[in-house]
């Protein structure tokens, strides 16, 4: 992982020739798919980015349709539900991110302290499993578990916590935590095998030599593990950061509804609403076009940030 | 090693090949080679490399029948046609329609829903209007008048509504529509008492349950619940229109007198409702979660008997409940649902039903630009309405699906209206077609029923016997007579619900229209939960009036306006 992405600076720019290019043939195909790839699924998409400054109808096509300049960002931003939207996005965004990104790592550390090989596997891989399933399967476990009379309202009233069941999802206040703890409990495993991955490469003779020093498990943790795997943390904290407005479409589509709409609507879901449902791609795709600069400047932001600290950057 | 090479190389090429085959066209659908006149009227039968397979999507709910249904095939050869409908699963119809327009992978046929607008304004219909000429049966379908109410504004007909269409006799025995429902257990209990208020309903839905509060398995019964999810919260949302003596015009009244728009989410009637709904959810009547409940989930606790009413739309939940019902015996202890015709006032004039025919004009049946021979499918959507093709379709196949006695009569033994109820055999053998143009009332003989449920001795026999004594005990030959309606004629703008399905943010109306539906969705159930409703309501009615609902009052008054001719 590291070498991978550390940018190297080597001392003398080898020279381009024939025979350079040659050897490298095989290579150099591979990039150039990824590089064709990339630019027709990446790039060549943007060019809708025009309809975020026409008033695009399906029967006039992009070249038909009428130009209205910044119109429809400017409804966007007179749109109360568009600012309030935002704020779910970027809440939730942060709340998934920090509390998926914390509970991998400390799972990861927790995992590798395990002796018991058997036991390890067996927990890392039943862990991992909920990355598998669709959210429409776990949106609909986690709708039943907090249903009045699923299993959460059933512990709680037998042990005497409450007295009624709880709707959790008529609720305004439950419902980022919920969606969080959905992410968490679909993703940690997943998330720590990268971590366990960048541990199993710290050099064992780290540790032998902190033992030999009588370092206790925690002192060893804390002063050989995490700054072994911070590197990793690092690099996947400025990715995950641009993916702070991608909070999520999915869960709070499924697990929405009309009481909570207020705090569970993403930028995702009134694009989709606008949109698609009400046909106005222009008004869609400037929300979208939207979230992709704000997530640019997010990006960049944390990368300097990194960058600045001396960290493990990107670019 | 330089196998390796030209392997490496190989596999990537092929990576870039299947990576760049995702971009090409899709399919395009098969189509008979052959134009000579061939079909019905000739009474020759297709063989099978001459049958057309067609798609459909419908923008609503419905079950997938198997590949080589029985009857499918059967007006496969005889029609030469064969259509594979999909449905809606899991979107809203406006969504599921933007979804095919934004990939542009039409069907042959399809039927939008609240969506038509959308597919009419992408240009993707293929007009009607030469064919209507060309095809007596889909001719015959509606007056020229009711037609004229199709065309758009660029001239041309686009769909054809395929519901609520009565040919001769009108031989109705059902309410499918709106009403307060309540399990006829419950009549039975108190000794078929009179209902006519909300009030009433309640009280007696409060002392049913204190006297029976569980079913005979323990679980608990539910007096009352609501739906509030995505398009189908108009179960919490629209009871005031209907409360206060009017039919369902869907989105807003109509006062015959003043000829004026009325907004009903604001009238007195609209507070005193949804202060009768927080009262009984706070005496614990109302199921606690009404508000968060999928469709799914109120279907499934509907199917369990356990839900003694609810307001609802017949079609909404009859058809799969039911069955259901039938399935675990519930039929015979009367959890069957018969309709209230409820005010908020004893003797108020109410028209919960409404007799005769309802032309929604806003959506229907359309052939998209994507059909390779349109003349083909129009020929087919003319075939359908066939007599043969119709009684395929909604009796079954003679013989097996129902008899013929001396006078003609079609009737079915119980053995197989069971049968014709299971859902293995709809699956395998039964093809309706139920989005393709058909009939209601009676037949092209005279004397039978198009549609079986309407035939009246098929009627009354395939009812519970519970239900048959609730008829008997208020002297009713049919759900309409459970409600009891005023008989008035509706004008020519009704229902209103059609201009409204129509609109589109285009205009600042239907941007209102659009932001009162979201207020709505998420102030109803909360001024129903509240503890200080008052304090409540008036949170609500802040918010409402933020939407600016006198833009669409006035789009609304002004398509009255032009379709009362005025």
């Amino acid at each position: 992982m590291k070498a991978d992405l550390k940018i190297k600076k080597k001392p003398m720019k080898e020279k381009l020739n024939k025979n350079e290019l040659h050897r490298q043939s095989v290579l150099l195909v591979f990039t150039i798919i990824f590089v064709i790839y990339g630019f027709i699924f990446y790039y060549l998409p943007l060019a809708g980015w025009i309809m975020g400054f026409q008033n695009y109808k399906i029967r006039d096509g992009l070249f038909h349709s009428q130009f209205v300049g910044f119109d429809k960002f400017i409804f966007l931003f007179q749109d109360k539900s568009f600012l309030r939207v935002i704020r779910n996005t970027l809440a939730m965004g942060i709340i998934n991110l920090v509390a998926t990104f914390v509970t991998a790592i400390a799972f990861a550390i927790l995992l590798n302290e395990v002796r018991n090989k058997t036991g390890k596997k067996m927990v890392q891989t039943i862990s991992y499993l909920p990355h598998f399933l669709s959210w429409i399967i776990v949106t609909g476990i986690i709708h039943d578990a907090l249903s009045n009379t699923g299993i959460i309202n059933e512990i709680l009233m037998n042990l005497h916590v409450i007295d009624g069941p709880i709707n959790f999802f008529a609720h305004e206040k439950y419902f980022w935590p919920i969606v969080a703890f959905a992410n968490v409990w679909k993703e940690t495993g997943w998330n720590a095998i990268i971590y366990l991955a960048a541990i199993t490469s710290i050099d064992p003779s780290l540790y032998e030599a902190a033992e030999m020093d009588g370092a206790g498990r925690w002192a060893k943790i804390k002063h050989i593990t995490l700054p072994g795997i911070r590197p990793t943390i690092m690099i996947l904290l400025v990715m995950n950061v641009g993916n702070v407005l991608n909070a999520g479409f999915e869960v709070q589509y499924l697990l929405g509804n009309g009481l909570v709409r207020k705090v569970s609507e993403t930028i995702d879901i009134y694009v989709l609403n606008w949109g698609v449902s009400q046909s106005d791609y222009s008004l869609g795709t400037a929300a979208g076009i939207f979230k992709s600069v704000v997530a640019i400047i997010l990006i960049i932001i944390a990368n300097s940030v990194a960058k600045k600290s001396g960290e493990e950057h990107l670019f | 090693m330089k196998f390796k090479k030209f392997l490496a190389l190989t596999m990537a090429c092929m990576l870039s090949v299947a990576a760049l085959a995702g971009c090409g066209g899709g399919d395009k659908p098969t189509t008979g080679g052959s134009s000579e006149p061939k079909g019905l009227e000739a009474g020759e039968t297709y063989e099978k490399d001459e049958i057309v397979n067609y798609t459909m999507f419908i923008a609503m709910p419905g079950s997938e029948i198997n590949d080589g249904n029985e009857i499918q095939n059967i007006i496969a050869e005889k029609t030469g046609v064969k259509v594979k409908e999909t449905w809606l699963t899991g979107q809203s119809a406006a969504e599921a329609v933007g979804s095919i327009l934004a990939s542009g992978d039409l069907p042959d046929f399809i039927d939008g829903g609240d969506g038509m607008m959308q597919l009419y304004d992408a240009g993707v219909l293929v007009p009607w209007d030469e064919y209507i000429e060309k095809y007596p049966n889909i001719k015959e379908l509606y007056s020229d008048e009711e037609w004229e109410s199709f065309r758009q504004k660029d001239g041309h007909i686009y769909w054809a509504n395929v519901f609520c269409n009565t040919y001769g006799e009108s031989m109705a025995t059902g309410h499918n529509d709106e009403a307060f429902w309540i399990q006829c257990r419950v009549l039975e209990w108190a000794g078929y008492p009179e209902i006519k208020t909300l009030d009433q309903y309640f009280d007696l839905l409060e002392r049913y349950a204190a006297a029976n509060p569980t079913m005979e398995d323990g679980t608990p019964v539910i007096p009352y619940t609501m739906l509030c999810e995505d398009w189908r919260y108009f179960c919490i949302e629209n009871a005031p229109e209907f409360l206060a003596g009017y039919p369902n015009d869907g989105s807003v009244i109509v006062d015959t007198n003043a000829m004026k728009i009325v907004d009903y989410n604001t009238i007195p009637e609209a507070k005193e409702y949804f202060s009768i709904l927080n009262e009984e959810y706070n005496k614990g009547i109302i199921d606690t979660e009404f508000a968060t409940q999928t469709y799914d989930e109120y279907i499934a606790k509907l199917s369990t008997g356990r839900v003694l009413g609810m307001c609802d739309q017949w079609w909404d939940f009859a058809y799969t409940v039911n069955d259901i019902f039938v399935q675990q015996n519930l039929d015979d202890i009367g959890c069957n649902y018969v309709p209230l015709g409820l005010t908020l006032e004893e003797g108020k004039e109410q028209m919960w039903h409404v007799y005769g025919d309802t032309l929604n004009n806003s959506s229907g049946v359309a052939v998209t630009t994507s059909c390779a021979d349109p003349d083909r499918a129009f020929r087919f959507l003319n075939d359908v309405l066939d007599q043969e093709i119709h009684d395929l379709r909604f009796w079954g196949v003679e013989g097996v699906d129902y008899l013929v006695d001396e006078d003609g009569m079609y009737y079915r033994t119980q053995e197989m209206r069971d049968k014709w109820a299971d859902s293995a055999y709809q699956a395998e053998h039964r093809c309706v077609y139920s989005y393709l143009p058909q009939w209601l009332g009676t037949s092209h003989d005279g004397k039978n029923a198009m549609q079986p449920q309407e035939q009246a001795s098929e009627f009354f026999a395939g009812l519970a016997d519970p239900l048959v004594k609730c008829f008997e005990a208020y002297g009713a030959h049919g759900y309409p007579d459970m409600i009891g309606s005023v008989v008035k004629e509706t004008g020519p703008w009704y229902p209103m619900y059609s201009y409204s399905n129509s609109m589109t943010t285009e205009t600042p109306g239907g941007v209102a229209w659009t932001k009162m539906g979201e207020v709505k969705h998420e102030w109803l159930p909360k001024v129903v939960m509240a503890s200080n409703f008052d304090k409540e309501w008036d949170a609500y009615m802040k918010a409402y009036s933020e939407c600016k609902p006198e833009d669409f009052i006035a789009e609304m008054q002004e398509e009255l306006d032009r379709r009362a001719g005025r």
